[in-house]
């Protein structure tokens, strides 16, 4: 009996340990640094505790990266979800069963060219005189010129639509692949009752796809987080510092400009502090 | 006799095997290991690597070269250099020399260069850029200072002589600008960046009488820095599309593909613009210094021996042959035999027949002329990427309308740099 109470016991806590250290020994050192005025430039330090973040309140480019963040995380989640929902539906609607597994091949291809690629892509895509991207401008004005890049108000848009294209698309894929699976008759029992087509998503299907589409939605949000290499490669934050996020700031300030690897920890705990929280709270709202 | 054989037979094996020994040791291979580069594209280095071979027999080892772009080069090199020390050479330049050598990243090369590969022979200007607190640190891949080039057939068109002042320069690039014809007056560079928009706004700057610094007291806020930053920002207006976010690639992009009138950038864009297989006006081109007063803006970029990785001096030495080897006088005439104008830095090459021959003269004369006005315009301390970076944001902003209040950004500058000089 003893024996077999202690084989799990065996199997979990070695790969719990591994985990706790891999997880864990990044996770306090950023803390420790983020406590202390290291730079790349001097290996001599001091402890000046939460001067770093008291420091990063007073920070416009900080506070400017929190909201731009904030902004990207809001464009990026919902415009992904939308696209997502509008193709899988439609796709189920209109397309035959070969036609649906065509688009799906044609909506995966994106999301596996690697970010950097994507982002060169559309770069180029989006060049005011060449890009394929500004062309119908282009062409419906007569050769005026636009450049979604270099202006504050589009720039973070553009580079948005990137990462829905990749992940919007993929998500199609498997909304459709949901929808498929479902029981066919409630959807049989709507028509019956001559509900039209987009009152039997809206009130049949979505709501049965609705855990699934839930964590989807957080899937895009962790990684949403992760957007530093798309943003990096098309605007490396700006134009000024309309596209930078806080994991750009934080690299900025660590590697590219001035070495402060202890401020830039500080915006590191900082944001790891805010995505826990955020995804608890969100967490707990959805299950209740 | 046989006794007095065996000692003659023995005193000569050993005489063999010691001579053998030292023959064996005289030629014991210089490295032990592939020297690890750190470098940003150029074609002389991509050149350098059709002769690996060379090096190896050299050697006794080969070199690994990675690339990243100049932005991320310096970011690279500056986190490897501090931390782990994974690579024996880094690919410094003017910006950041200053930084490696003071926080001891790099160690000095002339005791590491081989007197056989002639140092002196290099560039004046750009030895200079190689020197910091008296001690040379790298030896140059490509340095130089800033040329006008302008397009003959587009100024004679609009009836416009080539600008030969500042003044004459900003009153004619907007009548340049046609963007019905795809022609725009000038290309700058918006792109935020000590070595982008900071390096090209920096002529204007110091044009209108700028300066840094006062002793450590910052004095770049002034008349003159507003004066230049109106300026640059009023001939932006002008300059061709995708350079408002762009650097270099964008700018003389944008004139060798013909769009641009006028262009005052650094030196290697000459030689591009004379190369049809980069340059769409190949025949349509005027060189020129740069207009009165705007100086051009001193460069040197070059290969430097990491401290942290080379912990032995056989390996510094190693890394110091494969610079010298890398920027060897038969290195760069096989640069110069593949038209790499911007790759070439060695005077008993910029001066022989063969350059003139592939070059012309007018060139020539341009580069002896702006040679005259080339200057170092930039902070030369270890904390300068870190102040032109922050302003490099600021005029980022300021081109891209994201701000507009100049006195506005000079004066986060200043706070900026206050905090910076009390640090030291």
């Amino acid at each position: 009996m003893a024996r077999r109470t202690s084989l799990p016991v065996t199997f979990v806590v070695p790969t719990i340990a591994i985990l706790l250290v891999l997880s864990m020994v990044p996770t306090l050192y950023a803390i420790v640094i983020a406590l202390q005025n290291r730079e790349l430039s001097t290996p001599d330090y001091s402890w000046v505790w939460l001067s770093n973040f008291v420091d990063l309140f007073l920070d416009r480019r900080f506070l400017n990266a929190v909201w731009v963040s904030v902004k990207w995380e809001i464009v990026t989640v919902v415009a992904t979800m939308v696209v997502a929902i509008g193709l899988g539906v439609l796709m189920f609607e209109v397309a035959s069963p070969r036609q649906r597994n065509v688009y799906c091949l044609l909506f995966i291809i994106p999301v596996l060219l690697p970010r950097v690629s994507a982002a060169f892509v559309w770069k180029f895509a989006y060049h005011p005189l060449y890009g394929i991207a500004t062309y119908p401008y282009r062409l419906i004005t007569g050769g005026l010129i636009f450049d979604p890049l270099s202006k504050p108000a589009t720039a973070l848009f553009a580079v948005a639509s990137v990462d829905v294209w990749q992940w919007g698309l993929f998500f199609a894929v498997i909304v459709l692949k949901l929808l498929e699976t479902l029981p066919p008759q409630p959807i049989e029992a709507a028509r019956l009752d001559h509900a039209r087509r987009w009152q039997i998503h809206a009130y049949v299907t979505l709501p049965m796809l609705k855990a699934p589409l839930i964590s989807l939605m957080f899937v895009k949000m962790i990684e949403s987080l992760r957007s530093f290499d798309l943003i990096y490669v098309m605007t490396r934050g700006g134009p000024g510092v309309a596209t930078e996020t806080l994991d750009m700031y934080a690299f900025s300030q660590g590697f590219i400009e001035s070495g402060k690897v202890s401020y830039a920890s500080a915006m590191a705990v900082l944001m790891m502090i805010a995505t826990v929280i955020t995804f608890t709270m969100l967490w707990k709202r959805v299950q209740a | 006799m046989k006794p007095i054989r065996l000692a003659a037979g023995l005193g000569a094996a050993f005489v063999l095997s010691a001579t053998v020994s030292t023959i064996a040791l005289a030629q014991a291979p210089v490295c032990s290991a592939p020297v690890k580069v750190l470098a940003q594209p150029r074609d002389g280095l991509t050149l350098l690597e059709d002769s690996k071979a060379e090096f190896e027999k050299l050697a006794g080892a080969g070199f690994q070269i990675d690339y990243l772009n100049e932005n991320d080069r310096r970011a690279k090199s500056r986190a490897d250099a501090s931390t782990v020390g994974n690579y024996n050479v880094y690919y410094v330049d003017e910006a950041n020399v200053a930084l490696f050598a003071s926080s001891k990243w790099i160690v000095p090369l002339t005791d590491y260069y081989p007197a056989d590969y002639d140092y002196a022979d290099f560039d004046p200007g750009r030895q200079k850029v190689a020197t910091y607190d008296g001690k040379v640190w790298f030896a140059p891949l490509t340095g130089g200072g800033d040329l006008m080039v302008y397009r003959k057939d587009v100024l004679e068109a609009a009836g416009i002589q080539p600008p030969k002042t500042l003044d004459e320069l900003i009153a004619d690039v907007p009548k340049l600008t046609n963007p019905d014809k795809g022609m725009y007056g000038i290309a700058l560079r918006g792109a935020r960046g000590s070595g982008a928009n900071v390096w090209r706004w920096m002529p204007f700057f110091k044009a209108y009488g700028g300066q840094w610094f006062d002793g450590d007291k910052p004095a770049f806020n002034s008349d003159a820095a507003v004066k230049a930053t109106e300026a640059y920002l009023k001939l932006f207006k002008d300059s061709a599309p995708g350079t408002q976010t762009g650097s270099w690639d964008e700018s003389t992009g944008a004139f060798l593909s013909g769009q641009v009138a006028i262009l005052v950038e650094s030196t290697p864009l000459s030689g591009m613009s004379v190369d049809p297989k980069t340059s769409q006006v190949v025949g349509k081109i005027g060189f020129l210094p740069p207009p009165s007063p705007l100086p051009g803006g001193g460069y040197g970029h070059g290969l430097a021996i990491a401290a942290k990785a080379n912990a032995d001096d056989a390996s510094k030495k190693c890394a110091g042959l494969f610079i010298a080897w890398a920027t060897s006088k038969e290195n760069e005439k096989r640069r110069l035999d593949a038209h790499q104008f911007g790759e070439l830095n060695r005077t008993s090459i910029l001066s022989s027949k063969e350059f003139a021959d592939i070059y012309g003269a007018d060139l020539g004369q341009a580069l002896a002329a702006t040679g005259k006005v080339t200057a170092v315009n930039f902070w030369q301390d270890p904390r300068w990427p870190d102040l032109g970076d922050r302003w490099g944001i600021i005029l980022e902003e300021l081109v891209t309308g994201t701000r507009t209040d100049v006195k506005g950004g000079l004066n986060e500058l200043e706070a900026y740099a206050n905090e910076l000089v009390k640090k030291k």
